[in-house]
């Protein structure tokens, strides 16, 4: 009880710092004019649950989604790794990287948290291509971020229709793909349950925001584990 | 003669209870929740109008009909597509999902929601889905804004299901169609102000991590012929009179705002840094902003007269421009549109207005604000009667100083029924989705 209390804590402070009114976020984020609410103050409900599918990791291991989603407090985004749309995936992903980069402050909650990036051109991204992107990123071994792809459109799109994400190609005149891709940026926020909670489009990426998310998160699977009497 | 009889009808209703109102809109591209993803900048190629069935007319099902609307094309002005939904049951008002490909629309009387699929082929929507448990599930019915978040949808709802009066809530579905959870309006008093739980439209600044509701009837009320309505004085009470401040992230009321005269549409400024809102109250013909002030608290001011209160003009619809600096009002019972100049939102000036047609509800404007659209339904037991119950749809080309009429499209003798809530669409040009790729 003590180390829970303590650990709890620890994580409130690393949260607490992320509570100031001015966003500490970069120059392109989203506007945020207010003080969020400091975690656990409020509760953030179940918008759905999470299909499972299988999908491939950067070593072209199969992969249940399921195990990415359960267990831990996930962040989900779809991104493709030529991205160069500054408000997309390059957007999306220093975002994480910044609240990742606060989140491992803290071991336990780092334990408990993980990032999953989805491609959502598997044809361009494969395995390979996957293992070069995630060398810029998944860099801290004290926190678990991941990449996958899958081994076809066909296999992604049950994917992408549960999670409701939007991807269109532009076509030339001949009807042929092109390297042109348009989704709506969106981050999921997941419980340890495979619920997602919260989804954070463009309007919505205030980091402060969602590592105040997480901690509501964290906080609820802590009073799951230890109740209190 | 009748609309003559009906402007007494109406003065009657704000000298019994001041703070009666009407409904009416949600509407155009600047008026579009903040998640909805791909604005259309341009030539908008389609406008969607949701129309409440008339018995005896054509098949007397609420529909969608899809117009053209791209001057460039050869059906321009033309009826392109009507999709029936089987039933008449107040059509009302819709919205787009927050990746623009799908069209949420609801029946105040039955309080059923109609999904259209209008991404895959904007000039062919297809119904793909019925949500009817909103009164068994919610106690809420009289489904009126559908407002985008991501992933989910937020309705605010006008009635409920136990005495049919304006108290009720919220509903959040996510974009599956399931429900999320409830949110009661607020009844108890918050910042001084006692809430009246009455609902009506919903209006986001993420920036601020504010929503914000108004107020207008219950069930009981709107789904009344007006002429029974007013001779009630006791029903003639019940009319909203508050707006409501909400923490956005835990959905909890923060504040009750003082708005008398049922404020209806609420448009956010969408310039950057302007964290200010504007309503207008239908009874009271009056202009109010809502602005936040040093100390963080909210407050509601009257700013403005919209015609002459004393006529009753009934302002229903507003559209604000994307720049924020130029506002359209209709009013009901004149048939008028009237343009404020909003480039001080503390003093708006009314700079224009034109009389479009013996009645007229909603309008919706292009972004770049150079083409108008209006309609001419309030609701079916309010609209006027015999000759004076023009239903249309009217598009209009704005040049920032008159408005010239663009093309007509007559719902009665296309035996359409009448036309309400407008979105607009746009062909997907040179791109595929992932999925018809695959296929």
């Amino acid at each position: 009880m003590l180390r829970f209390s303590r650990r709890v804590a620890a994580c409130l402070l690393i949260l607490a710092s992320a509570q100031a009114a001015v966003d500490v976020s970069p120059a392109s984020a989203p506007r945020m004019e207010f003080t969020p609410l400091a975690p656990g103050t409020y509760r953030l409900p179940a918008i759905q649950s999470v299909e499972n599918a299988t999908l491939l990791d950067e070593r072209a291991h199969p992969v249940r989604l399921s195990a990415l989603t359960q267990g831990k407090i996930t962040l989900l985004t779809f991104f493709y790794t030529y991205c160069v749309d500054p408000l997309g995936c390059p957007f999306a992903h220093q975002t994480l990287t910044l609240l990742r980069d606060r989140i491992v402050q803290d071991g336990e909650l780092a334990r408990a948290v993980r990032f999953v990036g989805i491609s959502c051109d598997p044809g361009t991204d494969t395995p390979d291509a996957l293992a070069r992107y995630a060398a810029d990123f998944a860099t801290d071994s004290r926190f678990e971020w991941r990449f996958l792809t899958a081994r076809s459109v066909s296999a992604l799109l049950p994917v992408l229709d549960d999670f409701g994400q939007d991807v269109s190609v532009d076509v030339d005149d001949s009807g042929r793909a092109t390297r042109a891709l348009h989704h709506m940026l969106k981050v999921f926020l997941i419980d340890e349950r495979g619920r997602v909670r919260e989804i954070y489009s463009l309007a919505y990426l205030q980091p402060q925001v969602m590592l105040n998310d997480i901690g509501t998160l964290y906080l609820e699977r802590r009073a799951r584990a230890f109740p209190t009497r | 003669m009748r609309q003559s009889s009906q402007c007494t009808i109406v003065s009657a209703i704000v000298c019994l209870c001041f703070g009666a109102a009407a409904p009416k809109a949600l509407a155009d591209e600047t008026c579009n929740s903040p998640y909805i993803s791909n604005l259309i900048k341009g030539q908008e190629d389609f406008v969607h109008v949701w129309t409440l069935g008339v018995e005896g007319l054509g098949d007397g099902s609420d529909k969608l009909v899809t117009v053209d609307a791209n001057p460039a094309s050869k059906s321009y002005g033309k009826i392109v597509n009507t999709v029936s939904v089987g039933g008449r049951g107040e059509a009302h008002h819709m919205g787009f999902t927050d990746d623009r490909k799908f069209l949420w629309a609801g029946g105040l009387d039955d309080s059923k929601i109609y999904v259209f699929d209008v991404g895959t082929n904007p000039s062919k929507p297809k119904l793909i889905r019925k949500i009817t448990g909103l009164p068994a599930k919610t106690k809420f019915v009289g489904p009126h804004t559908f407002y985008a978040l991501p992933g989910r949808m937020l309705i605010g709802n006008l009635s409920n299901t136990t005495d049919k009066g304006g108290v009720t809530g919220m509903a959040l579905y996510n974009n599956k169609g399931s429900l999320i959870a409830r949110y009661d309006m607020p009844t108890a008093s918050l910042g001084g102000v006692k809430g009246d739980g009455y609902g009506y439209d919903i209006a986001i600044n993420p920036a601020k991590n504010v929503l914000l509701t108004s107020s207008f009837a219950g069930r009981q009320n709107y789904m009344r012929e007006l002429g029974d309505l007013i001779k009630d004085a006791e029903a003639m009470k019940h009319f909203g009179s508050t707006m409501v401040v909400w923490n956005l992230k835990s959905m909890q009321p923060t504040q009750v705002l003082s708005v008398p005269g049922a404020p209806l549409e609420i448009r956010w400024s969408l310039a950057p840094g302007q964290n200010w809102a504007i309503t207008a109250a239908a009874l009271t013909s009056k202009l109010w902003l809502i602005k936040q002030g040093e100390g963080g608290a909210w407050s509601a001011r009257e700013v403005g007269t919209i015609g002459n209160p004393a006529q009753v003009p009934l302002p229903v619809d507003i559209s604000i421009t994307a720049a924020g600096k130029g506002l359209w009002v209709n009013t009901f019972m004149d048939g008028t549109t009237h343009y404020f100049d909003l480039t001080d939102p503390e003093h708006p000036k009314e700079t224009y207005q034109r009389r479009i047609g013996s009645q007229i509800n909603m309008i919706s404007q292009s972004w770049d604000g150079k083409r108008v659209y209006m309609t001419s339904s309030l609701l079916a037991h309010w609209d006027k009667k015999g000759a004076d119950n023009e239903q249309f749809l009217r598009a209009f080309n704005w040049d920032g100083h008159a408005l010239a009429p663009a093309f007509e499209v007559d719902f009665t003798r296309e035996k359409l029924g009448r036309p309400h809530h407008m979105k607009f669409t746009a062909k997907a040009n040179q791109s595929r989705t992932l999925a018809a790729l695959a296929r």
